[in-house]
């Protein structure tokens, strides 16, 4: 790993360093452990959603609709699981696949560019999640207290569903950097050009990116619906801006072809850090959410500012000044 | 498969005589058989009612369109728009109606300056920035308000905007007029819009061309975020209220009507008569989904599937043909 990589992947950890001094220097409580556990309990929904889109990013594209995909995914979830007990929470990720598949099929096939593709789905499964839900009403599970239990009680220092999530993520990773549909994507994303030349279909490729953000945003909204003990169509809004965001910090390039799922597990941890710490120091949640578009615009900046850096590092030593 | 048959993109090349027909040609054909199709469609009341609410949405779509013809994307209108109407209810009391509009829509051009910012000089992502900008600016809004509406004392100089009239004719609908004309101005017959055009079709061969491409591209945002803030000016005197919820679809409907209405968000192309007849279309759907007494969710679903099919549609009117060979090859040509 060249060290620009590794130095990418640090900025996450870093983050969230950091972020933990400020607050325990300012929020009473925050460096307790049952804020610690509540942290660690609450922030997988986004790592879900993260490491989704940290796919899409990988293979040089861009899923705005993992918000939606998960209301929708949480909220058929709940309907199924009331009719077939709480396996039918399994057809979240179900369901995820579909709308990833839709995605990818708009941009691997159809050649559409990712913002509009994803956009239209975001627009259109916000209206199908109302639709499902008689606009918008909440789907309470009939065995909510199995679910939250699953989300909260926790066996072993986590609750069941965020080791669940723990090893979704771990298989993420190992996606990425043992098997050849990882690296495949990875290599989509550096050089699109250097697929085709391995004989690889750029297209199926895309396909594939968008489906495994499309199934961990459905997984996402499984989680959501267990937390929550209900099925919530207009919930996610506003996630998916936190799991882009997750997703940069957490290393992944704007460009394509460097991601890493535990670094962006710790990039949404970084969020959850900062988002719990405002609470705890008694910020208004409004200005929180302004925190995070501020955290948005800076991982933005990071990526810019990193990109330009590399470049010049990559120029010969001797025009540097 | 050659996606763009035209050459070169330039203004120059716009096929003005082509293509508008045939997008004027879709709009009459959906007005003409919603009027057949749907009951009270084509009451003059009804339509009044359609071309109000494609004011705004067409005011808001002139900034969209020159933000998608520098091959960007703007989707911090809507939380903008609402945080202006937040700041101008509250502003009331102290500057008086005028200046509180004048204070609500200087704030969304300052937003849109910063958006420009980040994308020109910081070369921050369009869709990166506006979205971050989307949730600060909505967030400032609910801090403000409080999370909840704040109502403005009802006069008729803050209603006039959205509810005066002159000479018979709704204000909202004389300054769309006038923003549209105003766009036309500007992307046709100005320097600025040769710019943007050449900024959005090639961004290096602008650079080598001599122009500044950054000051272009803020110039861009700056100016959508004024059209911007002249739609905000009427939401707000319409509900006469601060609304931290105000528009929050206004992104995704402003959008769509660019694509719908031919832009293509890959930049570099379009003029004002896709951008009304982009607006029309969106607006009439959504009025038809009302009149069908439809759930408002099938407004949704019908946007997202619009923003698709168009975009579709005009990057390659083969794509029938295209589709067909995807059926039967199952690969794209």
């Amino acid at each position: 790993m060249s060290p620009a990589i590794a130095s990418r992947l640090l900025i996450a950890p870093a983050g969230i360093l950091a972020a933990g001094l400020v607050f325990a220097a300012i929020a009473p409580g925050f460096l307790s452990l049952g804020n610690a556990g509540s942290i660690a309990g609450q922030g997988w929904v986004l790592v879900l959603l993260a490491t989704g889109q940290m796919f899409a990013l990988a293979a040089r594209g861009f899923d705005i609709s993992v918000g939606a995909i998960a209301a929708l995914a949480g909220t058929l979830a709940a309907m199924a699981a009331n009719s077939f007990g709480l396996v039918g929470l399994l057809a979240a990720p179900l369901v995820g696949f579909a709308c990833g598949t839709l995605n990818g099929w708009l941009v691997g096939r159809l050649a559409l560019q990712p913002i509009v593709a994803t956009l239209g789905s975001l627009v259109a499964l916000k209206g199908v999640a109302l639709l499902v839900s008689d606009d918008g009403q909440a789907v309470p599970l009939v065995d909510a207290g199995h679910a939250t239990s699953l989300a909260f009680d926790p066996v072993l220092g986590l609750p069941p569903l965020a080791w669940l999530a723990l090893a979704c993520v771990l298989e993420a990773q190992f996606l990425l950097s043992h098997a050849t549909l990882g690296k495949r994507i990875l290599m989509l994303g550096a050089n699109p050009e250097a697929v085709g030349l391995v004989g690889a279909d750029a297209g199926a490729l895309q396909i594939r990116a968008y489906q495994l953000c499309g199934l961990f945003a459905g997984l996402a909204g499984a989680l959501m619906t267990a937390r929550a003990g209900a099925g919530l169509p207009t919930e996610g809004a506003g996630m998916e801006l936190q799991a882009i965001a997750a997703a940069i910090i957490g290393g992944t390039a704007l460009s394509g072809g460097v991601a890493n799922a535990i670094a962006v597990t710790a990039g949404a941890f970084f969020v959850q850090v900062v988002l719990t710490g405002l609470n705890l120091t008694g910020v208004s949640p409004f200005l929180a959410q302004v925190t995070v578009g501020l955290v948005i615009l800076g991982s933005g900046l990071m990526d810019t500012a990193l990109r330009s850096f590399l470049a010049r590092n990559r120029q010969p030593k001797d025009i540097s000044p | 498969m050659s996606s763009f048959p035209l050459g070169d993109r330039g203004p120059s090349s716009m096929p003005a005589i082509l293509r508008p027909p045939a997008i004027l040609i879709v709009t009459a054909l959906l007005f003409g058989l919603a009027a057949l199709a749907v009951p009270r469609f084509g009451t003059l009341g009804n339509i009044e009612n359609v071309l109000r609410i494609a004011a705004i949405l067409g005011i808001v779509a002139c900034g969209q369109a020159i933000v998608v013809i520098l091959a960007g994307i703007e989707f911090s209108f809507g939380a903008s728009a609402a945080l202006a109407s937040v700041v101008i209810v509250m502003a009331l009391p102290a500057t008086g109606v005028v200046g509180a509009f004048l204070l609500g829509g200087l704030l969304i051009v300052a937003i849109g300056m910063v958006n420009g910012l980040l994308v020109a000089r910081f070369s921050v992502p369009p869709v990166i920035a506006t979205l971050g900008m989307l949730m600060i600016a909505s967030g400032l809004a609910a801090w403000l308000a409080g999370g909840l509406p704040i109502d403005a004392p009802p006069s008729d100089t803050f209603s006039w905007p959205a509810r005066g009239r002159v000479l018979g004719i709704p204000v909202p609908i004389l300054i769309a007029a006038a923003a549209f004309t105003l766009l036309h101005v500007l992307l046709a017959r100005s320097r600025l819009g040769r710019g943007w055009y050449l900024v959005g079709a090639n961004a290096t061969a602008a650079r080598l061309a001599g122009l500044s491409v950054p000051r272009l591209v803020f110039s861009g945002y700056a100016v959508a975020g004024l059209f911007c803030a002249l739609g905000a000016v009427i939401l707000t005197s319409r509900v006469a209220s601060g609304q931290p919820m105000l528009a929050p679809n206004l992104p995704f409907e402003t959008i769509a009507a660019c694509a719908v209405g031919g832009l293509p968000l890959g930049g570099g192309r379009g003029n004002v008569l896709q951008v009304v007849c982009g607006v029309l279309i969106v607006a009439m759907l959504n009025n038809i989904v009302v009149l069908l007494n439809l759930p408002t969710a099938y407004q949704l679903i019908l946007l997202g599937t619009l923003v698709v099919t168009a975009v579709l549609l005009q990057r390659d009117w083969a794509f029938l043909g295209q589709a067909v060979r995807l059926l039967t090859n199952g690969r794209r040509g």
